[in-house]
């Protein structure tokens, strides 16, 4: 089907013009799947590539990564089905992962409401109709514009033994590791403290809700008396919902899968005793580093799973509290 | 909700009590700026500082104590980094990426949603549904069949995977975005086009593109900053160090093996700040654009 649908492109001007006059003087003469086709065949070019994009880097990479996920696969020399071993041994006798896993869902449901909230308090000022208020902006999101590999430099040195921070630090008498220190708490929240200097990001997004709601609406409802709280409860919040919350699942789906301390902390990007060490990077070692194909394969699986679970709880959440608003 | 308050002040009243509203306005204003200001060189600190940094000589990067402007700015540092084949290469092969990205993948989104926006066919919204769930697919599971599908192509050590794969849409949500564009465009021209005879391609060309050009901008942008940034695919899609590095992977590069090149953090800053100002100056231009896309995405989701 695929092979054949882009060759009759060139001869279909041609043949709009010629059947268009016999088409009902003649319809028995071409069989139901002659016309199925015809009817069809327009869509089908447009969307062929994406047919075989989908096809060939998505469809077929996940049956089999499946696959390879019940096997003992290291790319090269050994391929023996081990049926669910993978699987058992993450949960029971990997001695990292749920340190990993622990990590990541940190890392995950900690950063997404620092993102949204500071994100929405930076919008609420860079919205104030003050004169220069188009430059704050620029300013303000300019730490998002620069590449993720250039802050990840940048933070490094900040953050090292004497970068600016411990110096600043060193004033109180204080010292920390940030991210090279053994604790998890302190070495990823130093990451979130990295991740503080791009709520630019989380601001655009504000913004733009702000610019699809009526300005009528906050002025009705301030004359009824509504507050500040009161507007941003029953105005902003249900009027930016389907943005907010489409990227919510996108953001929390991104960070699930958050490789960035592959820079900060190289070349591995385990951190100090696996103290940055998450889902994605570990993916990453075992199957790159370690050539461990089919264990790597299972922990995708793990890990896709476990986004596919917290996407449907965001779906069912959003479903119980539209369905309460009725 | 400020600006609000600052919209319902009368301008045009001269009694005391709007006297004292208004001074009361203007002190709520000065704060206000000065918060920004604040917020805004917290913000921008680190990027001064690494502009700092790469202007330091060898002895400022060296020392213990902190410097944080230096003496004398070396302005070699970046000659050295201009000047140095690394970096020329890993320039030369990320604009290839970028500008072969920059044509395959807008025109192959809009062409995939052309079909979607304009056209009936089988499966239509099977295929729709199906391209919409990969948005939620970790690219995690895909990437180590791809690796294997990607050597026996031979593809690994080249530029390909970066390159190639998108011809096929670049990716869900920009497909998406391109469709909801069209959906939002009359359907007459395209209908009268149909009568006059134009076949699907022309229509397509000829209508429907031109049409799209805000959402290709905005396709632009992201696709010229996700390239220009990213690291994590030449890192995945190397067999060995012979791989044609790009910019950013280069970068990386440096950081992990210190020992091979004999860079040090004020030549690797200087890098980075070239790497910086490219996007930065983007979004002083497309600023609107990008705004006005983020709210297109979110409205149709």
């Amino acid at each position: 089907m695929y092979s054949t649908a882009s060759s009759p492109d060139k001869t279909k001007n041609g043949e709009y013009r010629g059947e268009a006059a016999p088409s009902p003087a003649a319809p028995r003469k071409y069989s139901k799947l002659h016309r199925f086709w015809r009817e069809n065949r327009e869509g089908w070019m447009f969307v062929l590539p994406l047919v075989i994009g989908l096809g060939l880097f998505t469809a077929y990479p996940m049956v089999q990564s499946l696959i390879w996920s019940f096997f003992n696969y290291t790319g090269i020399r050994y391929y023996y089905p081990v049926g669910l071993n993978n699987y058992i041994a993450i949960f029971t006798s990997d001695i990292n992962f749920w340190k990993v896993f622990g990590n990541t869902c940190f890392y995950a449901f900690v950063s997404v409401p620092i993102v949204l909230i500071s994100g929405y308090l930076l919008a609420c000022l860079a919205n104030l109709p003050y004169k220069g208020i188009g430059a704050f902006r620029v300013i303000f999101y300019l730490p998002c514009v620069i590449p993720g590999i250039v802050s990840g430099l940048l933070w490094k040195d900040m953050f090292s033994t004497n970068g600016i921070f411990n110096q600043f630090l060193a004033l109180f008498g204080a010292h920390s590791d940030f991210f090279l220190s053994n604790n998890s708490m302190v070495a990823i929240s130093s990451i979130f403290l990295m991740n503080l200097w791009s709520i630019g990001g989380g601001m655009i997004l504000w913004l733009s809700a702000f610019k699809s709601i009526p300005v009528q609406l906050y002025e009705a409802a301030k004359i009824d008396g509504g507050g500040i709280f009161a507007r941003f409860w029953y105005i902003t919040i249900p009027c930016s919902a389907p943005m907010i919350f489409f990227n919510i699942v996108t953001m929390l789906i991104g960070t699930f899968q958050y490789n960035g301390t592959l820079m900060l902390y190289p070349p591995n990007g385990e951190g100090y005793q696996n103290s940055i060490n998450m889902l994605a990077v570990y993916i990453y070692n075992e199957a790159f580093l370690g050539l461990r194909w089919g264990y790597g394969s299972a922990l995708s699986w793990v890990l896709m799973v476990v986004i596919g679970i917290v996407t449907a709880g965001l779906f069912g959440a959003r479903r119980l509290i539209a369905g309460k608003e009725d | 909700m400020a600006e609000i308050a600052q919209s319902l002040q009368p301008t045009v009243n001269s009694d005391s009590l709007n006297r004292s509203k208004k001074t009361k306005a203007k002190i709520f204003r000065i704060c206000m700026y000065a918060l920004m200001v604040l917020i805004g060189l917290i913000l921008v600190f680190p990027y001064l500082f690494m502009i700092s940094k790469s202007l330091m000589s060898r002895e400022e990067i060296a020392s213990a104590e902190l410097v944080l402007i230096p003496a004398v700015p070396q302005f070699s540092n970046y000659l050295q980094v201009v000047q140095d084949s690394g970096y020329i290469e890993a320039f030369g092969n990320t604009m290839f990426v970028i500008i072969f990205n920059l044509i395959a993948v807008p025109l192959s989104a809009t062409f995939i949603a052309f079909g979607f926006a304009r056209c009936k066919f089988w499966g239509k919204n099977v295929l729709f549904g199906f391209m919409l769930s990969t948005m939620m697919l970790p690219a995690v599971v895909t990437q180590i069949p791809l690796y294997s599908l990607y050597n026996s192509l031979g593809w690994l050590n080249t530029l390909l995977p970066l390159t190639i794969p998108n011809i096929t849409g670049g990716g869900a949500i920009y497909i998406f975005l391109a469709r909801s564009f069209l959906q939002s465009l009359p359907k007459e021209i395209d209908d009268a086009a149909k009568i006059d005879g134009a076949g699907p391609l022309r229509r397509y060309f000829f209508i429907g593109l031109p049409l799209c050009k805000p959402i290709i901008i905005y396709i632009m942008i992201n696709v010229f900053n996700s390239n220009w940034g990213d690291y994590y695919g030449p890192l995945i899609w190397r067999l060995n160090d012979d791989f044609p590095a790009t910019l950013a992977y280069r970068v990386f590069y440096t950081l992990t093996n210190s020992m091979v090149s004999n860079d040090m953090i004020n030549i690797r800053m200087a890098a980075g700040v070239l790497m910086s100002v490219v996007p930065a100056v983007l979004f002083f231009i497309f600023q609107k654009q990008l705004i006005e896309g983020v709210a297109m995405d979110g409205l149709k989701g």
